[in-house]
């Protein structure tokens, strides 16, 4: 089966005063129809940035992106708008991410207004239809965001991705500024449509217990590089790469009766800024060696699970 | 400043009954509603609640910093160190933040002034509270050294920092008077996990030193099941469960306390779907009568929509509001048997 999305060696580069920032460097993986690529890593480290490149809000710096097969990489004008309509993005901040002078249902129907393909009637009915899939009541249709709450925003931003019927959704954050209780909520309505609808996702977040939820796969990132990839079981049960071992267990966990060891990080995330060849995590790695600061290659440990770090065989033996 | 060493008789911090308003227009929004509390030295308490809970409230409460215009303590007593801070004046206040209790503010971004050298900002501390024996430079540099961050960096201003380095100077400011209870505010949740963990370690090592009482402000069950003794569950103002932290988390009681541990995504099972708590939190401008929770409880009856909230206490001293708890209990033991 063709993925729906495919990235292969994707890179996006800012411009900087001081140099050129490598948001995303080198970036593959692929995701299969209905599936969840969970991408995860610490703020700063291009987890936003590489979801936004693949749907074009950014242009890409280089390498290639297949949408059902066919590259969309260099697409332009018309043709990137019809695109366009097959991928959309949630934001993470239901508070800025909605126009306060525009009711709830203006800017559900705008997508329908843009896409020129409904008549007004037709309009009316499926914006209508939309507020009922993600459970917002038809009451609410007149008022503006700044009457709802956290968690009927994301709805509407939810709602608003889905107008057009989009093949693959980029969620950044989606749940991140809500409540739990809240956020349980609008997990399970994303999932719920994710089945209805055969949704292919990419789930953004920084959020350890959420990604491994809601995700088939996952990606850790680090300073715009792929550390590990593979299962989200696998991941949690295994993890491999020094980072991905920290960040795991650098969670606070709720059992208070199995208070585990902690391998708490020294110093933090360095700069994007042209980065030195090798291993980027090498400077706040325990484990690095000389080693490490020469070029890395990908390697699949298992199949289908994929680190980048020249000591992984060593490390599994400490 | 020597610090008179009172009587252990009565917990360090003791608050009766808080009930703080805040006026606007024509609507009085019910923040805090009889929040009853105890604290003593070197404990921790976790507040534990949602947007809009409260919990804030009584932390600005406790240091007298609400807003001037609109909010106030409308009934209720705070005692700190066995005095009621809320008789005291202004004058005396001044000498109490920042050196008996201090503050560690939410976001580290806008804790700062973005035009103060960082050194100078806890400097400043310093020499408001502490007689001409210490050199207050000297002991911001000091403190900048305790939280991790080399002392030459004393003469840099905020934008030259990170996130973590920034909450890392804001608990500078709040640990260089050794206050005696420290109010963390949601101190962590502007930071990245790794930097997070690092940042919790950093506040249990100087609280451990310096023997100081903490009450730490989050949503988040993982951080208060590392670092609390107490957790208070609170909820529209109001706490509805309150007791050690393996009493909330070996048996919560109340249908919130349940529910909120429910709605959390577990790191290691494969459970379907979640379990959310239906609806929203109540409006505080119009609570509903009885129970707060009544109108998202599934345990609800009329009882607690009209009657209200109950109390139970064990002898343990586990508190809970909830007129059906026993009735729950019954109900839960006889699904669970099934």
């Amino acid at each position: 089966m063709t993925p729906v999305i495919e990235v292969k060696n994707l890179k996006k580069y800012f411009p900087t005063p001081h140099g050129t920032l490598h948001a995303v460097d080198n970036v593959s993986f692929k995701i299969e129809k209905g599936k969840t690529i969970g991408v995860v890593g610490e703020s700063g480290c291009g987890k936003s940035t590489l979801g936004r490149t693949i749907i074009h809000l950014h242009e890409s710096t280089g390498g290639q992106i297949f949408l059902d097969g066919n590259d969309i990489t260099k697409l332009k004008g018309k043709e990137l708008k019809k695109v366009r309509e097959k991928m959309q993005i949630i934001f993470q901040d239901p508070y800025s991410s909605l126009d306060p002078r525009k009711t709830i249902e203006s800017t559900i129907r705008e997508p329908f207004v843009v896409s020129k393909r409904y008549s007004k009637s037709e309009i009316e009915e499926k914006t209508l239809e939309l507020m009922s899939l993600v459970g917002i009541d038809e009451r609410l249709r007149r008022s503006y965001p700044h009457e709802l709450d956290g968690g009927r925003r994301q709805r509407v931003g939810i709602a608003r991705a889905l107008a057009l019927e989009p093949e693959f959704v980029v969620c950044d954050e989606p749940v991140s500024a809500l409540d739990v209780s809240i956020q349980a909520q609008v997990l399970n309505l994303l999932k719920k449509l994710q089945i209805e609808r055969g949704l292919t996702y990419m789930f953004v977040t920084h959020d350890m217990s959420v990604v491994r939820h809601i995700s088939d796969d996952i990606c850790v990132m680090y300073l715009g590089q792929v550390v590990e990839k593979c299962e989200a079981k696998e991941l949690f049960a295994r993890p491999l790469h020094p980072y991905t071992k920290a960040l795991l267990s650098a969670i606070p966990s709720t059992d208070i009766h199995n208070k585990t060891k902690r391998e708490i990080l020294k110093g933090e995330i360095t700069s994007p800024i042209n980065p030195k060849p090798g291993c980027r995590f090498a400077a706040r790695c325990p484990f690095a060696v000389e080693a490490c600061h020469q070029p890395q290659v990908q390697e699949e440990v298992s199949p289908g699970h994929f680190v980048t770090c020249c000591r992984v065989h060593e490390i599994q033996k400490i | 400043m020597a610090k008179e060493m009172k009587k252990e008789e009565s917990p360090f911090l003791q608050i009766k009954d808080l009930v703080v308003e805040y006026k606007s227009d024509d609507q009085i929004v019910h923040a805090v509603n009889g929040v009853s509390l105890n604290l003593g030295k070197g404990r921790t308490l976790g507040l534990v609640g949602e947007t809009g809970a409260g919990k804030t409230t009584i932390a600005k409460s406790i240091m007298r910093i609400l807003p001037d215009v609109g909010a106030k303590i409308t009934g209720g007593e705070i005692f700190l160190d066995g005095r009621n801070v809320l008789e005291l004046s202004e004058t005396e206040m001044r000498k109490i933040r920042g050196n008996t209790v201090s503050m560690i503010f939410q976001d580290p971004m806008t804790a700062l002034n973005p035009v103060q050298r960082v050194g100078d900002q806890i400097a400043e501390v310093v020499r408001l509270h502490n007689d001409e024996k210490v050199n207050p430079e000297k002991r911001a540099k000091e403190m900048l050294e305790i939280v991790g961050i080399p002392a030459e960096r004393y003469y840099e201003y905020p934008h030259q920092f990170s996130g973590g380095m920034k909450q890392r100077v804001v608990i500078a400011i709040a640990l260089a008077c050794n206050p005696d209870l420290l109010l963390a505010d949601e101190a962590t949740t502007a930071l990245d996990v790794t930097i997070q963990a690092q940042v919790m370690d950093l506040i249990g090592e100087l609280q451990k030193k310096y023997n100081t009482a903490m009450i730490l402000i989050t949503h988040d069950m993982g951080i208060v099941a590392q670092v609390c003794d107490d957790v208070a569950i609170i909820y529209a103002g109001q706490i509805l469960e309150y007791g050690s932290k393996e009493q909330i988390f070996d048996y919560p009681t109340h249908p919130y306390t349940i529910g909120l541990f429910g709605a959390i995504p577990s790191m290691s099972g494969d459970e379907m779907w979640l379990h959310p708590i239906d609806g929203l939190p109540p409006d505080p401008t119009n609570l509903p009568e009885g129970c707060p929770f009544s109108p998202r409880c599934q345990y609800a009856s009329d009882m607690c929509r009209k009657d209200g909230i109950g109390f139970h206490m064990t002898e343990d001293g586990h508190q809970c509001r909830c007129c059906r708890i026993e009735e729950i209990k019954k109900m839960k033991r006889e699904e669970d048997q099934k």
